[in-house]
């Protein structure tokens, strides 16, 4: 019956943190929690060396014609800024949660490739580190994080940064690559035999889907990236137009791998909201089916969209119709699941803790960054305000107000499952009073620099009316956004020094996952229960009243 | 004939999807405010009815996405086809081409050349073409009309149009390397009139004065290479790494409108252009005060 073969489970132990005391085994561990733990480790220290370069930047823009940071410096540091937060600290963070949580919620109790896995989590922190070394090494790389030749290549950027841009990239992009497979092949092999495919968990499902985003995305931007060192490295011209190579040829590898990026952070958030909300709603997802569909539509159509980053390079009329047709219809499918996640709370019973909260706020401001984005599918708005401080704004509400808020609520949702401690609510409620008050503050007013005229990327700006004042109160807000992180840390750090005390299943979810203790052991699960919907825990705690039967 | 221009029609576009956008961004903002007020958790919490979806409402709901997308695939292809309408064969008026960082304009038909200030007539729609020097550049005066891309390798065309003189600031709007902030663009709409008399002193050959300041300056011009990079129109110096400086006192702002053009900002960008403008491609030449004083002499009376 099965397409697939199932993995036999490994019959020797394979090393972990839990099977013995050698500190070596930090390294050496494949067990899965443990990975995904170190993951997200990883994702908040970058978060925090990101966090301070926005810090910077929004120092640097508090007032006109600034000479705190030298022009070189901040193109270093908005290039580190951007690379940093997608690929060092949203990806982790998505990838951090999937690995610890995608077998939990399948009932399986490791990976299809427990090596690959850790495979993929040290290169991708070794890629990180590199990327990082470029600042004692003769400066970061300071194109940008969409790096456009012939600006990044030996000409006009003779520093080595750019090539640790490169081989950082290079290796992190195959770190995910291995995520990816182990993804895709965990679901299709490693469900426990009960559950079907139409079964899993959403977050499950969108994570499978993610998976064969990524391996059609990445192998591009490798593909880009080797090319580009190769010009670099031993003067071949396939980005250099004075000795016959293209310009252009870059920025179509770069976007046919970036904009399903967006959608390769964003399927795996949408996951995570697509567990919290039922959860605190007390019902269940309305219209799973919905849901899980539009998310192929997503994957699909976020292949036919690239060019809307190119509309200001000049193609005809014909060229730029068909991926304006292209980028409106991708909004469709990502509408649609704004309204399934709204139909859960329809006659809910709403319980509005802290990853609730993160919720209500990714429903607002990811919808803002939804329809900005739009915007830019309608071809003329784009050409008037592509590369201006409007995209600055439209892209921070779709990647904080969509992707890190959903990290927020995955984080107070599982932290417990994770760590066997709950983080203190109060605390959390500060933590988000403060990051999503300042968040707003900082990039609302940022739509309305980008239609008088502010253009991104700029180390300073002349004193123009009215440009001061709102570059001031998007400085304020990110103040606010700093004190909100520094209230989750001391939140992470006084709760990891309490004994662990979380219950197994402290939010009376449905998902496998809580079927464990907290945290779960090394092998996942004693016995898994029998499964008959997409509810099991429902099931049990219901059984007089329990989810339709699929299998 | 009263004409919207292309500026108008891409306003009027995006008021339209702000309409649009705003009263759904309402409907979300309302229903989950509403929501979450009406079925708040009760004390006496019991579960509520567990419903699992309606297709009907999702295929309705996806039913009208597809028609506002429609209407707006329909405003969009209608008025990009109005504003992006370049003849066959373009004959510009005007040339613009992007260098790191500053403006090098060239006007086919009278055979001007002229940097970072660039001349319009008004009441025109004037054919302009865009190319780059060396990275990509963007060109973007908002008021003027759509951004488009300089890209090496690629010619660009692009409308613009005045309708009242004066003068419209834009902006270099592609990342082209540390001083892109420092890429700003000012467009001087003119009269007809006006028009032609600035192209006529454009024109004219370059200054001469008997003042011995001013030769020593222009001695000084040659001997420190300044021609290396920069043209003086009738001169064999003709090379276009810097800005044409034949007639720079005519201008009103110059390094790519960063600066204002007077002595002090002169004086300031020959004693350490790297002070002025850091990462700009003039090296320092590490002037005495008495050299300066001739080169500003000179390049001062380049009316
Ligand atoms: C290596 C090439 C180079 C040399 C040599 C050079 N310049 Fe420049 N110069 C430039 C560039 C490039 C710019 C434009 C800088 C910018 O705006 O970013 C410039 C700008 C200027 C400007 C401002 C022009 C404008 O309209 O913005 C003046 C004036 C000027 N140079 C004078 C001189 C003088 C005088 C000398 C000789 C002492 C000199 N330059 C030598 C490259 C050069
Ligand atoms: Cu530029």
């Amino acid at each position: 019956m099965s397409l697939f073969i199932n993995i036999p489970e490994d019959s020797e132990q394979l090393p972990s943190l839990k099977t013995g005391q050698g500190k070596l085994l930090w390294i050496a561990s494949v067990d899965h929690k443990q990975i995904g733990i170190m993951y997200l480790w990883l994702a908040l220290f970058f978060f925090v060396v990101g966090g301070l370069e926005a810090m910077l930047i929004r120092a640097q823009l508090a007032i006109p014609e600034n000479t705190l940071i030298s022009p070189e410096l901040y193109n270093q540091i908005f290039t580190m800024h951007g690379i940093t937060m997608i690929f060092l600290v949203a990806m982790p963070a998505l990838v951090g949660f999937a690995t610890y949580f995608l077998p939990l919620m399948i009932g399986a109790n490791e990976m299809a490739f427990p090596r690959l896995n850790a495979f993929g989590f040290w290169i991708t922190l070794m890629g990180g580190f590199l990327m990082y070394f470029s600042f004692f090494a003769g400066g970061a790389p300071n194109a940008g994080w969409f790096n456009y030749v012939p600006l990044s290549e030996n000409n006009y950027s003779s520093a080595p940064g750019v090539d640790y841009y490169i081989i950082g990239l290079i290796l992190t992009g195959i770190g995910s690559i291995s995520a990816a497979l182990n993804f895709i092949t965990t679901t299709l092999t490693l469900r426990s035999p009960d559950i079907k495919l139409n079964m899993v968990p959403l977050f499950v499902w969108m994570v499978f889907i993610n998976g064969f985003l990524i391996l059609a995305a990445f192998p591009l931007l490798n593909a880009g990236l080797f090319m580009l060192l190769i010009d670099r490295q031993f003067d071949a011209h396939f980005f250099i137009p004075s000795s016959g190579g293209s310009a252009i040829l870059w920025q179509h590898f770069f976007w046919a791998f970036g904009h399903p990026e967006v959608y390769i952070m964003a399927l795996p958030a949408f996951g995570i909201i697509s567990e919290v909300v039922p959860v605190f709603s007390r019902k269940p997802i309305f219209g799973y089916k919905f849901v899980a569909v539009s998310s192929i539509a997503i994957a699909l159509l976020a292949y036919s969209v690239w060019l809307h980053h190119m509309f200001a390079v000049g193609y005809s009329n014909t060229v730029n119709s068909f991926f304006a047709i292209s980028s409106m219809l991708i909004g469709i499918p990502t509408g649609l699941k704004v309204i399934n996640w709204i139909g859960t709370m329809y006659k809910g019973s709403i319980q509005l803790t802290v990853p609730m909260l993160f919720v209500v706020a990714f429903l607002i401001d990811f919808t803002i960054g939804g329809l900005s984005g739009v915007s830019f599918a309608i071809v003329p708005i784009d050409w008037q305000l592509t590369d201006t401080y409007y995209l600055v704004a439209h892209l921070h509400y779709v990647f904080v107000g969509g992707v890190i808020f959903s990290i927020f609520a995955g984080l107070y949702y599982w932290f417990p499952k994770m760590s066997g401690r709950m983080l203190s609510a109060k605390l959390g409620k500060w933590h988000f009073w403060l990051f999503v008050i300042g968040f707003n503050l900082t990039f609302l007013i940022q739509h309305i620099l980008g239609i008088i005229g502010m253009p991104r990327r700029i180390y300073t700006y002349p004193d123009l009316p009215n440009w001061e004042l709102m570059n001031v109160l998007s400085s304020i807000g990110a103040v606010f956004m700093f004190a909100g992180m520094v209230i989750l840390f001391w939140n992470l750090y006084t709760t990891l020094k309490k004994p662990r005390s979380a219950p197994e299943d402290p939010w009376d979810a449905w998902t496998l996952e809580w079927h464990t203790p907290s945290p779960p052991d090394l092998k996942n699960f004693g016995e898994i229960p029998r499964v008959y919907s997409r509810r099991p825990l429902w099931d049990l705690k219901h059984p007089d009243k329990p989810d339709k039967r699929l299998n | 004939m009263f004409q919207t221009t292309n500026v108008e029609l891409i306003d009027k576009l995006f008021i339209y999807f702000l309409v649009v956008a705003g009263i759904i961004f309402l409907l979300v903002v309302f229903f989950v405010f509403y929501y979450l007020f009406k079925y708040r958790r009760k004390q006496t919490a019991e579960e509520p009815e567990q419903i699992h979806g309606n297709e009907k409402l999702e295929y309705s709901l996806t039913a009208v996405a597809i028609l506002i997308t429609g209407i707006f695939t329909y405003l969009t292809i209608d008025t990009m086809r109005k504003v992006q309408d370049i003849p066959d064969n373009p004959e510009p008026f005007v040339q613009i081409i992007g260098h790191q960082w500053w403006w090098e304009a060239q006007y086919p038909e009278t055979g001007v050349i002229t940097a970072n200030e660039i001349h319009i007539p008004v009441g025109k729609k004037v054919l302009v073409q865009l190319n780059s020097d060396d990275v990509i550049h963007s060109w973007w005066v908002a008021q003027l009309g759509r951004k488009m891309d300089m890209i090496p390798g690629i010619t660009n065309y692009v409308w613009l149009y005045a309708d009242k003189p004066g003068e419209y600031l834009g902006t270099c709007s592609e990342f082209c390397g540390a001083q892109h902030a420092g890429m700003r663009i000012r467009v001087i709409a003119d009269e007809e009139r006006a028009f032609n008399s600035w192209s006529q002193q454009q024109l004219e050959p370059v200054a001469q004065l008997d003042d011995p300041l001013f030769k020593k300056g222009e001695k000084l011009f040659e001997e420190k290479t300044c021609t290396n990079c920069h043209a003086i129109n009738g001169t064999p110096f003709t090379m276009k790494v810097g800005p044409n400086l034949t007639h720079f006192a005519s201008r009103k702002h110059f390094l790519g409108d960063l600066k204002v053009n007077n002595e002090e900002n002169l004086r300031a960008w020959l004693h350490d252009p790297q002070n002025v403008k850091p990462g700009a491609k003039m090296p320092n030449f590490i002037f005495s005060d008495q050299e300066v004083d001739a080169l500003v002499e000179y390049i001062n009376n380049l009316k």
